[in-house]
């Protein structure tokens, strides 16, 4: 019992009545453990237990019959313990013990006299003495702080699980967790991550004035290359002020600047007084970047162009575009491990169980979920808690909607280069997955298969309290290192095939590694193109992002691997470049899609032992896909409708799936199970 | 040779080097299978339930 809800507490009197020393200790403090441990071992020494607790009239009958009968060779203070087993009829005792059959039948007649006269099965009447006894011993020794009144966990629950408040405060603490993660916190550590650290190095304190030189030196040359383009362009110098444009490095973006001759003076002297282009290593401290370093070392031992290739392409740009969302992942594990520690997550659950229940869905089938947006695998397996077969069927078909944490650097992508790092991303990934568990408990629901009600779901909400930082440190440090183990094992060695298969092909009948221009005649080139059509009405039908979402099934980190190799090996950043090859319609039927498909193999793997029949494995991975086809088909003909990218026959398909839908939700009737599960 | 050898010792040098963490990877990953550890990004130690799931 919790030493906060109590205010009169006698150990003395508790000692008594349980014959043993007793210890407080708190767990979340760690204090008092040590000391309960010497106390376990000192009493372990005695040797000899006394029997505390006496059951009722009938069972101590029975219990000493059993006794008498079976167990008068055991040690005195065995005897009881084994008495009690035998009474349960526990397997594992029975066997041990190997008591005679006829035996066995004088004892199973006392048994049985003593279920009948208490109306129970004897395990039952067990525990359930056992539970009165504590109580009453409880009643006795302690008495509640403030009896009858709320607590201040009651209170809070009173708003966070309000029958009208409850999810819109689930929905702002969620958006505030990818805020924080995503946009607060995760940005700027991630931008330098993957700015910095991946690509253009870093100066260590300070930069010693470099900024200074370089935005002269960059001012200066814009104003002089301006002059010059002028000339190339008119073919005579301009007499008074004239106009250039400038790309802005980020975004991209062309402007038209003007400037006057005394400007390009100035320009020309700042040139003349700074020389050649500032280099930031010889400036202040001068880290160079993990890409560059690796460079430099690879050509002063003459490497191949090949083997420098595959490092510096393949293994630095997929295992580095996933390592650059390490900062992310370790601020968005941290939010959860918070939640889960002060009772918040248990909150969410009874929360949205009450939704799920109005869809069809076993309130049983929340826990997998809650634990799928760790990882898939586990989540799949925690359904083994749900007794009903449909129940459970559709839950691990389901599980996987909810975006895991492998999924989380697809979507920090996705937000990233398309979508300016908005958090509504990240918020609406996870709507978009419990909607569709919603949506397809409720289709699934009204077929045959999975006709039926939902089990019952009970649960108990502990008590708010304020987490140890360090165990919300650890837990966010074991995922943390699991993100990185991953990157350095399945990751690495996924972009080393991909590189590989993008990199060699056909040229003219001979089998070469390719040009960096000539990555479409590559042999993963052909192999997209050959299923890229299937995702064209989905608005990415590139053979680029075809082979992404295939390489996502073997983890699903490596989608970003993938497109880190494929978009980030020109001369653009791989996000400026996916900013280039996605519209925001297109990029969110992207993730749409990859957030709902078929899971990780790992996963797959847990839904064939889940499953334990390969049929219906095969129903669930084809589902998942089909659904995920949909709903992105949905996203990008719909959404190319408004923002005038019409496609007559997509449209047509998208508005027969959403016909398709909206009938199975509403119009379809449910269908009574005619046989238990 | 062995001027083909000192053109080449870098290439052979690294391609070595990426062959031996390339098998470690693989061994360590197939230990890890055999010892039914989860390549997920979860970590089901601290679950009272692991047992059940992760045979030793």
């Amino acid at each position: 019992m919790s030493v906060k809800t109590v205010t009169k507490s006698t150990p003395h009197s508790f000692q008594k009545k349980l014959g043993c020393k007793i210890v407080e200790i708190s767990a979340l403090k760690e204090t008092g453990i040590a000391e309960a441990a010497e106390a376990a071992i000192e009493a372990a020494k005695n040797g000899k237990t006394v029997p505390q607790h006496t059951f009722s009239g009938p069972v101590e009958h029975a219990i000493a019959h059993i006794e008498e009968a079976a167990l008068h060779n055991l040690p005195d203070e065995q005897q009881r313990w084994y008495a009690i087993k035998v009474f349960e009829r526990d397997d594992k005792v029975l066997s041990q013990l190997n008591i005679p059959a006829d035996k066995l039948t004088h004892i199973e007649s006392d048994i049985k006299a003593a279920e009948t006269e208490l109306d129970d099965d004897s395990e039952s009447i067990i525990t359930n003495e056992r539970y009165i006894y504590i109580a009453e011993i409880l009643k006795s020794c302690y008495k509640k702080k403030n009896a009858g009144a709320l607590s201040s966990s009651d209170k809070i629950d009173k708003v966070v699980t309000n029958r009208w408040l409850g999810l819109p405060i689930f929905a702002l603490i969620m958006f505030l967790v990818y805020w924080i993660s995503m946009v607060a916190i995760g940005t700027p550590a991630t931008d330098f991550v993957n700015d910095k650290v991946f690509d253009e190095g870093f100066h260590l304190f300070n930069d010693g004035g470099y900024t200074e030189i370089a935005e002269n030196y960059a001012g200066a040359s814009a104003v002089v290359d301006g002059y010059d383009s002028y000339i190339e362009e008119n073919g005579t110098a301009p007499t008074g002020d004239f106009t250039y444009t400038v790309e802005d490095d980020e975004t991209l973006e062309v402007s038209e600047v003007s400037a006057s001759i005394t400007d390009y003076e100035n320009a020309k002297k700042t040139l003349e007084e700074i020389g050649d282009e500032p280099d930031p290593a010889d400036y202040g401290i001068w880290i160079p970047s993990i890409p560059a370093l690796a460079e430099k070392g690879l050509d002063a031992i003459h490497t191949a162009d090949w083997l420098k290739g595959m490092i510096l392409n393949g293994i630095v740009a997929g295992v580095g575009a996933v390592l650059g969302f390490l900062p992310q992942m370790l601020v968005l594990f941290l939010m959860p491990a918070f939640l889960e520690a002060c009772g918040y997550m248990a909150r969410i659950a009874f929360v949205l169980d009450r939704v799920f229940r109005k869809f069809g869905l076993s309130g049983k089938s929340f826990i997998p979920m809650l634990i799928g947006t760790g990882c898939g695998v586990p989540g799949i397996m925690a359904s083994r808690t749900i007794e009903n077969e449909r129940d459970r069927r559709m839950t691990i078909m389901t599980t996987t909607f909810i975006p895991c944490s492998a999924k989380l650097p697809i979507i920090a992508m996705i937000s990233g280069a398309i979508f300016h790092g908005s958090a509504w991303v990240a918020t609406s990934a996870y709507f978009v997955g419990m909607a569709s568990i919603i949506i397809s408990g409720i289709i699934l629901k009204k077929t045959k298969m999975f006709a039926g009600d939902p089990a019952p779901f009970v649960m108990e909400l502990p008590a708010y309290r304020w987490p140890t930082f360090s165990n919300v440190l650890r837990s966010m440090w074991e995922r943390g290192w699991s993100f990185i183990k991953k990157a350095g094992t399945i990751v690495l060695l996924s972009t080393m095939v991909v590189w590989a298969l993008s990199n060699f092909g056909f040229v003219d009948g001979n089998f070469r590694l390719l040009e960096s221009e000539e990555l479409e005649l590559s042999l993963l080139a052909y192999f997209g193109r050959a299923i890229a059509w299937i995702f064209a009405p989905l608005g990415w039908g590139t053979w680029q992002a075809a082979v992404g979402s295939i390489t996502g099934l073997i983890a699903k980190e490596n989608l970003v691997g993938t497109m880190g190799i494929f978009y980030g090996s020109g001369e653009l950043t791989a996000w400026e470049a996916l900013s280039q090859a996605f519209t925001p319609v297109t990029g969110y039927s992207f993730l749409v899609f990859n957030l709902l498909c078929a899971p990780c193999f790992a996963a797959i793997g847990a839904i064939r032992r889940e499953m334990n029949n390969a049929k219906w494995t095969w129903f669930a991975i084809g589902y998942q896909c089909g659904f995920a086809y949909l709903i992105a088909l949905m996203i990008n003909q719909f959404g190319g409708a408004f923002t005038g990218n019409l496609n007559v026959v997509g449209l047509i398909f998208a508005l027969a799936a959403l016909c398709f839908m909206i009938y199975m939700l509403f119009f379809k009737k449910y269908k009574e199970a005619t046989k238990l599960a | 040779m062995f001027a083909w050898l000192a053109a080449n010792g870098g290439t052979i040098l690294v391609s070595a080097i990426l062959i031996a963490v390339v098998s470690l990877v693989v061994i360590k990953m197939r230990k890890d299978k055999k010892q039914g550890k989860s390549t997920c990004g979860g970590n089901c130690a601290h679950c009272a339930m692991c047992g059940s799931c992760h045979s030793k």
